[in-house]
């Protein structure tokens, strides 16, 4: 039984998460075809990256990473309870959707260090242009690799993250997607 | 939500996000991450080297091979290689003595260490301060650009014949690109990875 | 004096030989005093196809190796491929125009051809022969 809205995502956590998703999108599809935008765009996540590890300590509660942090039994359990189609809400990200935020963060973490890495050792450019004398060519080319492979595996867990928003939407019979941009989830009897 | 926590996390976010835009994307030109004399705009859409600008140099050393744009040897390559040119891989390439002095210094006053644009950075990358090669088409950079072009294409190709042979396949080398896109290898057209 | 009405002759009806011969005249001059004489443009065709060995390549070449035998055609470098513009001044109306690129070149590839410096009668009968093309 619905007893209103709650807020859940506070309008920075929104705002970091539409941004990012934008910026690697763009960043992704773009390559290095546009390398001014391409570093922009890199640099901002990395700027939202910094943003989040620290609001991750001290925002609101349930951006703080200690509301989403499960073991993998919790989240194992969880898995198990959508094949079987038990409904369970969760006010913040439940566990599955917690354990990607983790992996997203990681995967975006290494993606974007090897991406000033490589901005150094290709364009003798930005703070880690020192690399650009250190490097070989054949180390070079290692890192571009490093770089493409990193962006494509957390291409593949943005796919997996778009999959599992729609199947938790569809189990919980929640709009998540519009929660993410308005911040409000509704309220039900028992909360778990 | 405490609207005290919002405002300071709003005047994070900003810092956080001007703090890595400004580090990594604007970072200076000179100074702190290095000395490059171009502006970093100019710098990174700059597609190639600083064409020839020196008619002498064009006609002297341009009659038997490509004039070579000095922004592709550092400065010490080409005092060497003028300092030899009696012995000019395996010909004579002799000049008279004020010839040769004013293009050695057209030449030093150009180089890919001087100049260094961005086709110039590329070809000198890990050059240790006393290598002095002789020969681009040795420079690690150009053989790892070059290594996978059959020699059917080059040493076998009448059209081209050696890959000192530049603007036999890069139809704008004059100009000072060397893009792929502008590759055409006679005989067989584009270049495909 | 038939040979000055020839020459006039010449100068008159080959715009192309009307540069070279003002510049290729003087030389031949230059190359009597050093005791050469009766320049013939036959002589220079041979000297111009005849082989040499090359002492680094151990290949035969020859000034036809990179100009080809015929000089109203573009040549091609042997070593390096680059195209060199037609020798005849007939097609190139550059060539055979300053004296001290014609010294310069002979200085040059006569050692690189040759394996020595052209005699003043080589040189002569050479230019004979490429300035008739």
């Amino acid at each position: 039984m619905q007893k209103g809205t709650i807020l859940v995502w506070d309008p920075l956590v929104r705002l970091f998460h539409w941004l990012l998703a934008g910026c690697f999108v763009f960043n992704y599809l773009a390559g290095a075809r546009w390398l001014e935008l391409h570093v922009l765009a890199g640099s901002i996540v990395a700027g939202l990256l910094l943003f989040r590890f620290i609001w991750g300590v001290l925002g609101t509660p349930h951006a703080r990473f200690s509301d989403f942090l499960y073991s993998p039994y919790q989240i194992a359990s969880h898995l198990a309870g959508l094949v079987k189609r038990r409904v369970e809400r969760w006010v913040g990200h439940n566990p599955a959707g917690g354990a990607m935020i983790f992996a997203l963060l990681t995967g975006l973490l290494l993606l974007t260090a090897s991406g000033v890495a490589l901005y150094g050792a290709q364009q003798d450019a930005g703070p880690l242009a020192v690399l650009y004398a250190m490097l070989d060519e054949r180390q070079l080319g290692l890192l571009e690799q490093v770089h493409s492979w990193l962006a494509d595996a957390v291409a593949a867990l943005v796919g997996l993250h778009l999959f599992g928003v729609a199947v938790e939407s569809a189990f919980q019979k929640e709009n998540l997607v519009a929660s993410m941009i308005h911040g409000r989830k509704p309220l039900y009897g028992k909360e778990t | 939500m405490k609207k005290n926590r919002i405002w300071m996390g709003s005047a994070l976010f900003a810092i956080c996000l001007g703090t890595a835009v400004s580090g990594i994307a604007m970072g200076e030109d000179e100074g702190e991450w290095g000395d490059r004399k171009w502006s970093r705009q100019g710098y990174l859409r700059e597609q190639g080297v600083a064409p020839v600008s020196d008619k002498r140099y064009a006609s002297e050393c341009g009659a038997c091979h490509f004039a070579y744009p000095p922004g592709l040897l550092p400065a010490r390559s080409w005092r060497r290689i003028m300092s030899d040119l009696d012995e000019h891989f395996g010909e004579d390439a002799s000049l008279s003595r004020r010839t040769k002095k004013v293009l050695t210094r057209y030449l030093v006053h150009n180089a890919g260490d001087v100049r260094r644009d961005e086709v110039s950075r590329k070809l000198l990358r890990r050059l240790s301060a006393r290598e002095a090669p002789l020969r681009i088409t040795h420079l690690p950079y150009f053989r790892r650009k070059h290594g996978e072009i059959p020699s059917r294409m080059i040493a076998g190709n009448p059209r081209v014949r050696s890959l000192s042979n530049c603007q036999a396949c890069h139809t704008q080398a004059a100009r000072g690109v060397f893009e792929e896109e502008t590759v055409r290898i006679p005989g067989y057209g584009r270049w495909h990875d | 004096m038939s040979r000055l009405i020839f020459a006039v002759m010449m100068l008159i009806t080959t715009p192309s030989a009307w540069g070279s011969e003002a510049v290729v005249q003087p030389l031949l001059q230059q190359y009597r005093s050093e005791g050469a004489s009766n320049f013939s443009a036959a002589h220079g065709r041979q000297i111009w196809t005849t082989t040499h060995v090359d002492r680094r390549s151990g290949k035969e070449i020859s000034c036809a190796s990179c100009h080809t035998s015929d000089l109203t055609r573009q040549g091609r470098h042997i070593r390096t491929g680059k195209l060199i513009e037609a020798m005849a001044p007939s097609r190139n109306p550059e060539r055979l125009s300053d004296p001290d690129k014609i010294e310069k070149w002979f200085r040059r590839n006569c050692r690189s051809v040759l394996g020595r410096v052209c005699t003043s009668q080589e040189k002569g009968d050479l230019l004979m022969f490429i300035q008739s093309q």
